[in-house]
């Protein structure tokens, strides 16, 4: 069995290919990035300037030249772009947004449906999937990849504007620990009285899409749920999140999940390890003077 | 110019509950407008304001559809087809369909949300630019007509890029792209007489993709839960690992 993966994330397609390994040969192809010809790809091809025209036209002649089994592109936008247009080109049906696969014979994916609120497990002779960031936690290997540049044609689109984002700290995906919030911090100025909590154990801070989207008290990629960032830490501390569905389905990978609410009844009390009910502004400082005893 | 915006109309899925196999209960959902179809339609309404011409709406479903296309109407699309047929999610099917309706007419660009928020599949726009074979641009927070080009503002995690792309395209929009209006009563008095066009879809599905399961995940937590003030010291103790 041989597969191609495809992200212009290098990062997923470090996830991609530990999660297939051992189970299939595996070419890769990416933005540049030197780190990953260690996770155990036969052969990492790399690019620049790539666009959805000149990918999908390269990717396509690849795909059909190598006789690739498998393929497997990393959900992000031009992943989910070229998905689309390669689905047509080559005539492969395309499964979305696996997280889970297993072959046997024919192949057995999992996604979340309905919003997250369900999980479908499908069997079915697809060929071509999209894989949803964070599959796995990415590890290198012993074998070194080939590695070998790829010139794509010049693209039809043009870039006109770059503005650089603010962002703040590292990415959250990589966070062992993070403290998250949500609604229930009543305002942007609140996020002040939890930072203390934030800086003793050394964490991340994030938030739900309500704090991100709508009331921006946090940037954007600090969002985490299914339309955000999906994190796996070894501790997630909810703070007056309620615990939409949507929000669940991007924190499943945490090991630990710690909640804070003064709504008994919300959610996120049936999706957690520990909870405490009540008030976030008198629980959170109790428990940084807990921690710095 | 010719603006065609693709609408979905999906089940409430807020309103879904489990069976006691923890599958979900589909029958009698109240169906709506899907969230990011909205911020398509008012995309489009606001291109049309600001450039003139015609929003045309096309929403693949069911008879049932037609509660969908109205709010559309109200919101300041123009007119609308309904092609009926849908099944099941499959997007290249999906895509198919209305690829065909597309093709019916010439639109300068076709615009769409990003990601459905069932499936979140995100694949739409990729396959109905290749059937149309033009251009597609994804995740769009801005949309800058020029003559025959468009200037479309991408959101990506670290940057917001702008791209020129040729038109006709297809331009699937963020939620960050804009505010979807809440139409007034006399709007949605209006848009209710107004006539909508029911089409018969054709689509093939011909999948052999078997569902094994549709069900809620078991929740492996622990949930303990403290109240009435405990519970600090537990929490302290199984965080102090981390210090």
């Amino acid at each position: 069995m041989k597969a191609l993966v495809f992200s212009d994330e290098p990062k997923n397609a470090r996830e991609i290919i530990t999660y297939l390994r051992g189970k299939m040969d595996i070419d890769a192809v990416s933005q540049e990035d030197k780190e990953l010809v260690e996770y155990g790809a036969d052969t990492v091809y790399f690019y620049r300037d790539g666009f959805v025209d000149n990918l999908s036209k390269f990717l396509a002649d690849h795909i059909v030249k190598n006789k690739y089994d498998l393929v497997f592109i990393s959900s992000t936008n031009l992943g989910r772009e070229l998905a689309g247009l390669l689905s047509f080109k080559l005539k492969m049906k395309c499964m979305p947004e696996i997280f889970y696969l297993e072959n046997k014979g024919k192949n057995i994916t999992k996604r979340f449906f309905h919003g997250g609120k369900t999980v479908v497990e499908e069997e079915s002779n697809l060929r071509m999937f999209t894989v949803s960031p964070g599959i796995c936690d990415a590890e290198k290997a012993d074998k070194k990849s080939e590695v070998r540049n790829v010139s794509l044609e010049k693209s039809i689109y043009k870039i006109i504007n770059v503005k650089s984002k603010e962002t703040a700290g590292t990415d959250i995906r990589n966070a062992k620990v993070i403290v998250s919030i949500g609604r229930g911090l009543g305002s942007q100025e609140n996020i002040e009285k939890v930072m203390p909590l934030v800086e003793t154990l050394h964490a991340e801070i994030s938030g739900s899409r309500p704090v991100c989207l709508d009331y921006k008290w946090l940037s954007e990629d600090k969002q985490v749920g299914l339309s955000g960032k999906k994190v796996r830490p070894d501790f997630y501390i909810a703070l007056g999140i309620s615990g939409q569905i949507q929000h669940i389905a991007g924190i499943r990978g945490s090991k630990t999940i710690i909640a804070i609410n003064k709504d008994k009844s919300a959610p996120i009390f049936e999706e957690c390890d520990y909870g405490i009910v009540g008030d976030l502004f008198t629980v959170v400082p109790e428990l940084v003077e807990k921690l710095k005893k | 110019m010719d603006i065609a915006v693709l609408v979905k109309q999906t089940v409430d899925m807020d309103q879904i509950k489990l069976n006691d196999e923890n599958e979900p209960i589909m029958d009698n959902l109240p169906l709506k407008m899907d969230i990011l179809s909205k911020n398509a339609v008012e995309a489009a309404v606001q291109l049309k304001e600001k450039y003139g011409g015609k929003v045309t709406g096309i929403i693949f479903g069911t008879e049932r559809s037609t509660s969908t296309m109205k709010e559309a109407y109200a919101m300041g699309v123009d007119e609308g087809t309904v092609i009926k047929g849908y099944k099941k999610s499959d997007p290249m099917v999906t895509a198919g369909v209305i690829a065909e309706e597309l093709r019916k007419a010439k639109y300068d660009i076709i615009i769409l949300g990003d990601q459905s928020s069932d499936s979140y599949s995100g694949l739409m726009a990729g396959l109905i630019a290749s059937e149309l074979e033009i251009n597609v641009i994804t995740n769009a927070i801005n949309i800058e007509i020029k003559d025959n080009t468009a200037d479309i503002t991408v959101e990506s995690e670290n940057e917001d890029v702008t791209v020129e792309t040729d038109l006709p395209a297809v331009v699937s929009v963020a939620q960050e792209i804009n505010e979807p209006r809440l139409p007034k009563v006399m709007q949605i008095m209006m848009a209710g007489k107004k006539n909508i066009n029911i089409v018969d879809g054709n689509p093939k599905y011909e999948d052999d993709t078997k569902i094994i399961s549709d069900k809620a995940p078991d929740s492996q937590r622990k949930k303990i839960i403290y109240e009435d003030g405990k519970g600090i010291d537990e929490i302290a103790k199984i965080l102090k690992v981390v210090k």
